[in-house]
């Protein structure tokens, strides 16, 4: 295989992975690059009509899309997975585009754990200022469009006190846009973890939205999570780049390869996995006594079990089945490092034929 | 002069820092190119396409070094000061105290810019940063797009005091870098590359997506050593001159298969490969005894006699 016929197959499995996955290149065949990058132009009178115009007002759920850039996406996924466990947030700067929250840059606030403090923006406040300052200054002219905060290892919502910092955001800061990040499964998934959301003005009753993708939560921090989940809507995610951003992404690809290859979900994981199997022990626990419960209940008064709700058994089904694939998956891409590099059998043969060391099948 | 350095640092890039400042290009450029000036260079900015002088950026690269291990992890924009020649002192140290906030163990390692190659000018530039670190990195990025070109435009250059004509003079050499990931940065830099699937995705298309971005790494690794291949086979052959150093370099290369040949490293193998097929044991017997469940339920649906309760202890 030539390594030019190679890099135009994996285009094309790149290009069929791009339509599936909604990332839009700002990019289009007529290569004059600055049209291509219109999204990276900031035009200051549009924008201020719009906030003089404010048509959120009306309507809690107006902005229904995020966009957000590679460079923001990056910026606020490696801020969050080097907090370790513990959480972190910082501010997004962007604008807005119709029903779309564009998201530019992002960068990290100096306050850590945003859970147990009551209020996290007095902290960074100052902070804020002199970034956005600065910022400015360099040529970033987008104002704060919201926050990012990461979940460590429990998934992408809005717990009480994110819902009422959000709130009070969107009363006075509008638009604003809470992202939430769960780094840790996001290493453990090998995709990223990430939620964006806004919230419902107090007293709000939202018509019946379809409920929202499924995902684990950890059983500390359920009823957090099912008190709340009601006050807020998650927004449609999708991505973009720059045409320089794309060009450098593809040739980025020709360099680090290699870490795909060397990397490994499991070893950096087994924290996070054996945590999920004990929460799973629990909730099965708990199933069963509800099981045990509702029994007896239909006993005394057989009324019809709600068809709505899955059954707790189910949900743990899920969860178990979530995580039992991402450890499959770790263990595969393990397997076959093991065959590429550790064959003996392979390694004899290209050592006896000194002049075609080829240490591969032609797939 | 010297083309590459000597001083054995090694340089680690984060790909965070290639993206950011891609992306301060491409914001003063679009910035620049509808009416406005730009603040340095003077651009003619509106017909010519990419021939006409770029807008030029300037930043800090910040990181850790480790003994002689440099790692460069994030990156900020700076402002050129033209009166001095050089970057905007005071905007500096305010952008660096601010980030040491948010990263305290980041240092400034040095600076970057835009551009084809390293200029006489950005010398004094780097002079200026002497007095921060005192040997400073120049990160330099070729921001025009070239669809023929298979490597990075991303050079990192050291100085390096040399002596000529007599007049001991600073000059620039190119280091060489490798790109390093933490595995978050790794996924994320895929998600927004290409293979993964950006939302939930069902088992299958998470599988397809794992495969595809193993296949291809493979496809890669196997593109290389045909190029090696080739390139010894025609050296055996004599189309190329035989080289001594490269050889030593390739059999050093093939000695290292396998990798890893210890009964430690078997026993440790199989032992993760029993947890994960013991993971799949558990959430498979979960799944048995959901879908008992659902059949109980259905049965006693079906048949519903009060007077029956026998099914619950059946199963969990």
């Amino acid at each position: 295989m030539e390594p030019l016929s190679s890099s135009s197959s994996s285009a094309i499995a790149q290009q069929t992975w791009e339509l599936e996955n909604n990332i839009i290149p700002m990019e289009s065949p007529s290569s004059t690059t600055n049209a291509d990058d219109s999204i990276f132009h900031y035009d200051e009178a549009a924008q201020s009509e719009f906030h003089r115009e404010k048509p959120w007002i009306n309507d809690p759920h107006y902005f229904k899309r995020v966009k957000i850039s590679a460079l923001a996406l990056l910026k606020m996924v490696v801020h969050a997975r080097s907090g370790g466990t513990i959480e972190v947030m910082g501010l997004m700067q962007g604008k807005t585009d119709k029903d779309a929250i564009i998201v530019m840059d992002a960068f990290a606030l100096p306050v850590e754990g945003t859970e147990t403090r009551v209020n996290a923006q007095a902290d960074a406040y100052e902070y804020m200022v002199d970034y956005s300052q600065t910022n400015k200054q360099a040529g970033r002219l987008e104002n704060v469009v919201g926050w990012y905060h990461s979940h460590p290892g429990y998934g992408c919502w809005l717990s009480g006190i994110d819902v009422s910092t959000q709130m009070l955001n969107q009363q006075f800061q509008e638009p604003f846009l809470a992202v939430v990040i769960d780094p840790t499964r996001t290493v453990s998934a090998g995709k990223v973890e990430i939620g964006a959301f806004r919230t419902y003005p107090d007293g709000y009753k939202p018509p019946d939205e379809p409920i929202s993708e499924y995902q684990t939560i950890p059983l500390n921090k359920i009823e957090d999570f099912g008190v709340h989940c009601k006050q807020y809507y998650s927004l449609d995610i999708t991505y973009f780049k720059s045409s320089l951003d794309s060009h450098l992404l593809d040739l980025l690809w020709n360099k680090y390869w290699v870490n795909t290859l060397s990397s490994s979900p499991l070893l950096g994981n087994g924290d996070y996995v054996a945590g999920q199997i004990s929460d799973l022990a629990e909730k099965l626990e708990q199933a069963e006594n509800q099981l045990a419960h509702s029994r007896f209940g239909s006993l005394i008064s057989p009324a019809p079990r709600k068809k709505e709700e899955e059954s707790p058994l189910a949900k743990i089904t899920r969860d178990s089945a979530k995580i039992t694939v991402e450890q499959v998956h770790g263990l595969m891409s393990q397997v076959i490092k093991d065959i590429l590099f550790n064959s003996s059998h392979q390694t004899n043969k290209s050592r006896a034929e000194t002049s075609g060391p080829e240490p591969m099948i032609e797939s | 002069m010297a083309s590459s350095s000597s001083s054995g640092l090694t340089f680690k890039l984060h790909p965070l820092v290639i993206l950011n400042i891609s992306d301060h290009y491409t914001r003063v450029k679009s910035q620049i190119n509808p009416p406005i000036a730009p603040h340095n260079t003077t651009t003619n900015g509106g017909d010519a396409v990419a021939s006409s002088v770029p807008p030029r950026v300037y930043g800090c690269v910040i990181g850790v070094q480790k003994g002689r291990t440099v790692e460069i992890f994030n990156s900020f924009e700076l402002l050129y000061d033209s009166s001095t020649n050089s970057l905007d002192r005071p905007f500096l140290e305010k952008k660096q105290e601010l980030y040491k906030k948010v990263f305290p163990n980041f240092y400034i390692l040095g600076w970057y810019s835009t551009g084809n190659d390293a200029e006489e000018s950005d010398m004094l530039i780097h002079k200026a940063l002497m007095d921060i670190n005192e040997s400073p990195v120049y990160l330099l990025l070729n921001p025009s797009i070239n669809h023929s070109q298979k490597d990075l435009p991303v050079s990192i250059f050291e100085s390096e005091l040399h002596v000529i004509d007599g007049i001991p003079q600073l000059i620039f050499v190119r280091s060489s870098y490798t790109i390093e990931t933490v595995e978050a940065e790794r996924i994320s830099v895929d998600h927004v590359a290409h293979l993964k699937p950006s939302d939930g995705g069902s088992a299958a298309t998470q599988l397809a997506a794992h495969l595809t971005g193993i296949h291809s790494a493979i496809k890669m690794l196997h593109s290389r050593i045909k190029v090696l291949h080739h390139y010894l086979v025609a050296m055996q052959k004599g189309d190329v001159p035989c080289e001594n150093s490269l050889l030593r370099q390739v059999s050093s290369l093939l000695r290292r298969l396998p990798a890893i040949e210890s009964g430690k490293f078997q026993d440790d193998f199989l032992m993760e490969y029993n947890d994960t097929l013991l993971i799949s044991y558990l959430a498979m017997l979960t799944n048995c005894s959901s879908a008992t469940n659902d059949l109980v339920d259905k049965f006693n649906t079906a048949y519903d006699r009060h007077s029956r309760r026998g099914g619950r202890t059946a199963f969990m």
